[in-house]
């Protein structure tokens, strides 16, 4: 062994065929990788290739693989690829308009607690199947199967029975009356369509499907897992048909590569919230040879202050940090005017959310007024404030490695030593993060709504509940236990006026006592060509605009 | 002893390395303070309730004591198992199986790269020392040194491939996909080996061999690569070695800007979401590549020099 080993020829040699063999592995491995995920409905068509022909084909990045396609599942499936292959009964149109998909109507019985669906009768799954109410049957046993997993969305856990009532109506009857049943069939899931031969044998759909099959503008028709996936229109589509023919998603997790992917030509659109970094989307724009929007606000980003505990639990301190922030500063600063500034914690252009709150003005001297009315005085030549010796310290928890959190952090900080508030900054990792919130661990914590189509209600549930920590934040309210009280009222009630009444008193509240530090409304951006036309922004947050786009070159 | 009885006692050892490695990565994933229920859920955008998390725990078997779950894990190790992935429910085998060969063949390719480049660099400046060819790869082998490699990805990327259109931008498909990334990873490689080989010849040509052989009326070119080199190029076979290791552990970066789809992506991503099967499935595989990698670098350098493997004959070679 040790003669053949002899000489550094020879152990080049030996690299030189390793790395052969592994190469040969590389080969032979690639049809596998994509087996683990839809593999079925793989066909040999490839993208580039179509490309050059005469068809129109759009390709996008998209920073992670879509996921096994299953529309009763959570991660690994992106929002994104469920949401623009499978169908609702109800989707979510602008302003929280409820718009009929799946379902062409539906009433609600007087009780409120039951809810049919007459379903759409011309509509067919990708297979050639019927969508008839026994399939919708079908996903509802199985999704009800799994009802622990589901149980974040208030309506499973509501669902007391569902029946196919004949072949085109199907009812679902719930335990009590919940105003935001028919809000929660627009989310991208669980509350999807499956074609019943994309079910594994047992009916459950919790570990896999077998194909993933829907009556959607869409047809998965070529995967490569973490590397592409082709969507073909589906030329069968009841609805309004996708202008161009194929949608290829290419898997490109850098932010930076996939703007060079952009410059290069290798991908017709950038879309998405914090899909690349907003320098790079100001260097985009500014280059002139793109194309660029803003879509409207679809979630807020603010700043949980805890009333529980510290210098926050009294209501002047918390008015001052309202005044002493200059969000437009940040929004303008850091997200080079992407953001949009926030007035209230829930964008009026929300259901319910439009109650005229008067924002409060960025107004140093006010601030200052309102903390020396606390008794935070600011002693002759120090420049922190204090109350009976101790100094006016608090704690601001970030995301360490948020791109628009930390950079806001330290400004927030610099507005509010103007006013003679130290700001102790902890940046951390995700999950450390979440356990600091659910602790109510904190002074001022970075936080995010879920936005549409979960708001209002979704963020009322969130307030209320205890052990996310945000109901925790709020035990220094004097007026909390009432404040909790209508929060669950409100997601009861039938009568439209009682339940417009009831948030414009839960948010009127939230906004009088300062409780959030709204920054900014988050948007989604798009950067394309000057080819790619008919952009429009969903206003479902987790919908995506491939099926009006049309490719003009 | 034989030269066959070492390799495999090298190998016999290996199974304590490994078992350890396992079990402190085990222990120390289960000490941090995040539960892989929550983060399973937090990347689902899922608000977890009790209910909720007790159904995830049940379902990735955390509800069960450390050592039943260490012992579970043990079990389907002997079986090649290692487990079902918190995250894409998939094996982990599979999964990892799935990108080995990306990241295998992107080091492999790095390190191949790095030593074909390096030792004629290495001699090139040996031979020329202090002049001009010498100052020029000593140039290189700073900017190699100190060139973040992130940095020079994007460069690499902005010039070839976007600006001149050479090089595909992102993927894995075929050999010219690692022409970029692996000129990326080696850059850092060739700066130190040929620096470790200019310095290891400078050395070596001072030996007493060396004068008898140009005594002999041998040319510089037959002294350096016949008799010459293979004492120079040791310590360039130890870094290499251990590199190997780093190689397969550190494309990540590389990984992500290309779009590769590799290991490293994977365990970053596991990581964020506290994929326990996966984190603990790639840290044994990369116990095990850098265990290899000391193997393969200690048989090399004995069949390189003969007074090594006449100490494992005598029995104390280690």
């Amino acid at each position: 062994m040790f003669r053949q080993l002899k000489n550094a020829h020879t152990v080049l040699i030996l690299v030189l065929v390793l790395s052969f063999v592994l190469a040969g592995c590389q080969t032979n491995q690639k049809p596998n990788a994509g087996s683990s995920g839809p593999s079925g409905t793989s066909s040999a068509g490839d993208a580039t290739q179509a490309a050059q022909g005469a068809e129109k084909v759009l390709t996008i990045s998209w920073p992670k693989d879509i996921g096994p396609l299953n529309p009763h599942q959570y991660a690994p499936n992106e929002f994104f690829a469920q949401g623009m292959y499978y169908e609702p009964l109800i989707d979510y149109g602008d302003g929280g308009q409820l718009v009929p998909k799946l379902a062409e109507s539906w009433d609600i019985s007087e009780d409120g607690k039951t809810y049919t669906f007459h379903l759409r009768q011309n509509v067919k799954f990708s297979d050639g199947s019927a969508f008839d109410a026994n399939v919708v049957q079908k996903n509802f046993d199985t999704i009800l199967a799994n009802r622990d997993m589901h149980s974040w969305l208030g309506v499973i856990g509501q669902i007391d029975k569902t029946e196919v009532v004949d072949a085109h109506t199907f009812s679902i009857t719930l335990k009590n009356q919940y105003y935001p049943t028919l809000q929660e069939f627009a989310v991208v899931r669980p509350l999807r369509f499956l074609g019943a031969a994309g079910f594994p044998d047992d009916g459950n759909t919790a570990n896999a499907i077998k194909n993933p099959i829907s009556t959607g503008p869409w047809v998965l028709s070529e995967y490569k897992k973490d590397e592409l996936a082709v969507f073909t229109r589906n030329d069968n589509y009841w609805g309004a048909k996708p202008k161009i023919d194929k949608l290829v998603v290419k898997v490109i997790p850098d932010p930076e590569a996939r703007v060079l992917a952009l410059e290069k030509g290798d991908i017709d659109l950038i879309y998405g919230e914090g899909v690349i970094s907003l320098d790079s989307f100001v260097n985009l724009r500014d280059s002139g040879k793109f194309e660029t929007s803003i879509s409207d606000a679809l979630a807020s980003r603010a700043l949980i202050v805890n009333t529980a505990k510290g210098p926050f639990a009294d209501l002047d301190v918390r008015l001052a940090l309202q005044h002493a922030v200059n969000k437009q500063a940040l929004v303008d600063g850091v997200t080079n005017g992407v953001e949009k500034k926030a007035d209230s914690i829930i964008a009026s252009n929300f259901p319910y959310a439009n109650v005229g709150l008067k924002p409060y003005d960025y107004d140093m001297e006010a601030a200052k007024t309102l903390l020396d009315q606390a008794g935070w005085k600011l002693p002759a030549g120090k420049t922190i404030r204090e109350k009976d010796g101790k100094p006016l310290e608090i704690e601001l928890v970030y995301m360490g490695d948020d791109e628009v959190e930390k950079p806001m952090s330290t400004a927030i900080q610099s507005d509010l030593k103007q006013i003679g508030v130290q700001v102790k900054l902890t940046g951390l990792e995700r999950q450390l993060r979440n356990k600091r919130m659910e602790a109510a661990d904190f002074d001022l914590l970075f936080w995010g709504t879920y936005g549409a189509p979960y708001d209002p209600h979704s963020f009322v549930s969130t307030n209320y509940e205890p052990g996310y920590g945000i109901y925790e934040s709020q035990q220094g309210l004097p007026m909390a236990k009432e404040l909790h009280q209508q929060m669950k009222d409100v997601l009861l009630t039938t009568d439209e006026t009682e339940r417009q009444k009831l948030y414009t008193s839960i948010l009127t509240t939230l906004h009088d006592q300062a409780v959030y530090l709204p920054i900014s409304y988050l948007t989604s951006i798009a950067v394309y060509p000057k080819y790619v036309t008919g952009l429009k922004f969903p206003a479902h947050r987790d919908e995506t605009p491939f099926d009006t786009l049309d490719i003009q070159k | 002893m034989k030269l066959s009885v070492y390799v495999w006692k090298r190998i016999l050892m290996m199974v304590p390395v490994l078992l350890g490695a396992s079990f402190v990565s085990f222990l120390l994933l289960r000490l941090t303070p995040i539960d892989p229920a929550k983060a399973y859920l937090s990347v689902s955008n899922i608000v977890p309730n009790e209910e909720t998390l007790r159904a995830v725990r049940t379902q990735l078997g955390l509800d069960v004591p450390f050592w039943h779950q260490y012992g579970v894990w043990l079990g389907q190790l002997i079986r090649l198992d290692l487990g079902t992935s918190f995250y894409s429910k998939l094996p982990v085998t599979s999964e990892l199986a799935a990108r080995l060969p990306v990241t295998a063949t992107l080091a492999g390719a790095s390190l191949m790269l790095a030593l074909l480049v390096s030792i004629p660099i290495g001699i090139a400046s040996a031979l020329r020392k202090n002049k001009l060819t010498d100052h020029i790869c000593r140039l290189l082998a700073f900017l190699g040194a100190s060139m973040p490699q992130f940095w020079l990805a994007y460069l690499l990327i902005y010039f070839l491939s976007v600006k001149l259109d050479w090089f595909p931008l992102q993927g894995a498909d075929a050999w010219f996909h690692y022409i970029l990334p692996s000129v990326t990873l080696a850059f850092a490689l060739i700066a130190t080996y040929s620096r470790l080989l200019r310095a290891g010849l400078l050395e070596s040509l001072e030996e007493p061999f060396v004068l008898y052989a140009r005594a002999r009326g041998l040319g510089t070119f037959a002294i350096v690569t016949r008799h010459v080199l293979r004492h120079a190029i040791r310590p360039v076979v130890t870094a290499a070695g251990m590199n190997l290791g780093k190689l397969f552990a550190g494309t990540v970066i590389v990984e992500q800007i290309f779009g590769m789809p590799g290991m490293g992506g994977f365990f970053l991503e596991a990581v964020f979401h506290r994929d326990y099967p996966v984190i603990q499935g790639y840290l044994f595989i990369m116990a095990f590549v850098f265990v290899m990698g000391n193997l393969a670098a200690d048989l090399i350098q004995a069949s390189l020099d003969p007074r090594l493997t006449q100490a494992i004959g005598k029995g104390d070679g280690r």
